[in-house]
């Protein structure tokens, strides 16, 4: 367990070495500069200089390589070019928002799929099986920035049930410890701002849940359809267990390994793909902040929040490898 | 029994069924191949004949249209309404189902033979290689699939052909991966020993007896792939890195200005919403269906 653990964390070291590499190469291959960017057409050429000695640009690239890997590893991403303000903090901002919706939409879709996909193994083959095959294939088929239109039409222009933008009511005054708005609602005792930021959070953690939901569900399904037909449920049936108990502690129990593996890759997948669900939404979570720092050739944003994603990725992918390690004596074993 | 009982009986003993023909036979009882089969093949018939299909040039523009505000909805003249500049709507989704198809085919084309000749080539040749090659694909699986997209976009700028190519790149190590895997699975087979041992070169060993028995996952992937592509496609269109030309027909572009229209226009951002879910439910039925019909282990049960 312990040697499977660290040869893990050793891979780890070297995609993220190789990682670092990329991203700094490509940020170096991105046309304009951030000096440019920043003054806009009319820089002079003294002015795009003093910017580049400012942030270091003019010296030779190996240099400015190590640099970026000293600050980096001291978790200093640099400063916004556009803000002036610390990556590190702004990422602080961001991150929270994202990982909240991320969450949320994992709650929604690992809640409904898991037992939709139950009931339709259940039902293998009835009414039940074939109407959630067919959905959850329309699930993945819808793109998630449709959904997010559809749902924002319906629910938010149509009905004026729910927000159309945003994490919380611009009038409403709430402190931000935490940045995590349900937190902060409930550290500040406010259940207006607690209602308020859950009605925002409902449509985007839809729209981002749903192709995780099919996702899960079909995997639920097809997982217990094959642990069903078990020697060991056939035991637990023959020797008159009750069928509940059947199905908790030996179906469900021995179906949730690769649903574990599903879900775990979900995560990480919604905490960086939710860049369209932002845009959406205008959620000013981590997407969006990248995507303006494309825009704007933001080179430390892009530098720190690229990596920061994809460090955030390989990490719960880690924990999903060692956890079904876990779960499962037989990979532990062999 | 008749002799001609006999002889009929030896003929089909003659012809085997061969993987394809067992496939093609389980994927025309597939009921959900079959219509992703008419969604594709209405896809790409419409891409083919979009100027006889579409009333309107795609680019045409009536502003007397919206003069009354945007935008006027359904009618007899415009099948599915009009946008914001007075374009016929139906003619615009019928020539986007072009861009889709062209820029879906073209980014997995792309995706899958640099990814095919990576695998293929660290599966077969192992050791420093594959470690090299399977190290870098690892690299470009830890940046999510669309920041990766954004990210190479956002170095070659804008454009059909650039997202095609990101699309296209994103694809690589998934392809890579799958046929690694299929190659190191093949390599350890009997017949490959026994080619080896006769001194067949290792080229001729790759092409002709590991490259073909895994091609059954590859066209699988390859299918599911396309519906992967189109949403990606569209999604960056979406946020603007797609066509620079606003006039340009791309489904996920056309969806970009109409959130602004949302009340008054909704039909502007149903239609291309539902182009994109139909041509992606095609190719996702499709390789749901290939997936089972060649999969030697779900033989049995269909």
């Amino acid at each position: 367990m312990l040697r499977f653990v660290v040869r893990r964390l050793l891979l780890l070291v070297s995609v993220l070495l190789g990682l670092s590499i990329l991203v700094f190469l490509w940020i170096r291959a991105l046309p304009g500069g951030p000096a440019q960017a920043l003054l806009g057409e009319r820089a002079t050429e003294e002015s795009i200089a003093q910017i580049e000695r400012e942030y270091g640009l003019d010296k030779p690239i190996y240099v400015q390589y190590w640099r970026y890997v000293e600050t980096v590893g001291q978790l200093d991403f640099g400063q916004s070019v556009t803000t002036r303000r610390d990556v590190t903090e702004e990422l602080r901002q961001k991150f929270p928002a994202t990982v909240e919706l991320a969450l949320a939409a994992m709650i929604f879709s690992t809640f409904l799929g898991v037992p939709l996909g139950f009931f339709a193994a259940k039902r293998y083959g009835g009414v039940f099986d074939n109407s959630s095959l067919v959905a959850s294939l329309i699930g993945v088929s819808i793109p998630v920035f449709f959904l997010g239109i559809i749902l924002k039409y319906i629910f938010a222009v149509q009905l004026g049930w729910l927000p159309t933008v945003g994490r919380i009511d611009v009038l409403i005054e709430l402190d931000h410890p935490t940045n995590f708005y349900i937190l902060d609602a409930i550290i500040a005792g406010d259940p207006n701002a607690l209602l308020d930021v859950l009605k925002h959070l409902i449509l985007p953690a839809i729209a981002l849940g749903s192709i995780p939901l099919a996702i899960i569900a079909r995997i639920t399904r097809a997982s217990v359809l094959d642990v069903q037909n078990e020697d060991y449920v056939r035991t637990a049936r023959a020797k008159g267990m009750a069928p509940r108990i059947v199905d908790s502690r030996h179906v469900l129990r021995n179906a949730l390994l690769p649903i574990v593996t599903v879900v775990g890759l979900q995560v990480g997948f919604l905490l960086a793909g939710a860049v369209l669900t932002e845009t959406v939404f205008a959620w000013p979570g981590i997407g969006t902040w990248l995507v303006d720092a494309i825009e704007s050739r933001n080179y430390p944003v892009l530098q720190g929040g690229i990596l920061f994603v994809a460090l955030v990725f390989v990490i719960v992918n880690l924990i999903v490898d060692v956890s079904y390690a876990f779960l499962n004596p037989r990979i532990r074993l062999s | 029994m008749s002799i001609a009982e006999l002889e009929s009986r030896e003929i089909q003993l003659e012809q085997p069924q061969g993987l394809w023909s067992d496939a093609w036979y389980r994927l025309r009882r597939n009921r959900g191949a079959l219509i992703g089969f008419g969604l594709v093949s209405t896809f790409v018939l419409v891409a083919l004949f979009a100027p006889l299909i579409a009333p309107y040039g795609p680019r045409e523009q009536n502003l007397s249209l919206v003069a009354d505000g945007c935008c006027p909805g359904p009618s007899a003249e415009h099948l599915f309404g009009v946008d914001q500049l007075g374009r016929d709507e139906f003619s615009r989704v019928v020539y986007g189902a072009r861009y889709s198809l062209l820029i879906g085919v073209v980014s997995v084309a792309v995706g899958l033979s640099f990814g095919l000749v990576l695998g293929a080539i660290a599966g077969f040749f192992g050791g420093i290689t594959d470690s090299v090659i399977m190290r870098l694909m690892d690299i470009m699986l830890a940046i999510p699939g669309l920041l990766l997209a954004i990210g190479i976009v956002a170095m070659l700028g804008p454009g059909i052909w650039q997202i095609m190519i990101a699309v296209g790149v994103v694809n690589i190590p998934i392809f890579a991966r799958l046929l690694r895997g299929a190659v190191l699975g093949q390599r350890e087979n009997d017949f490959v020993l026994a080619a080896r041992a006769i001194g067949v070169p290792k080229r001729t060993i790759l092409g002709s007896h590991i490259l073909p028995n895994a091609v059954s996952p590859v066209i699988v992937a390859g299918t599911l792939a396309l519906a992967t592509a189109i949403i990606d496609v569209a999604g960056l269109g979406f946020l603007g890195l797609g066509p620079q030309d606003p006039a340009t027909p791309e489904w996920g572009t056309m969806l970009t200005g109409t959130i602004r229209y949302l009340q008054t226009a909704p039909h502007l951002a149903i239609i291309p919403g539902i182009a994109i879910v139909i041509s992606v439910l095609g190719f996702n039925l499709i390789g749901d269906g290939l997936r089972e019909a060649l999969d030697p282990k779900l033989r049995g049960r269909a």
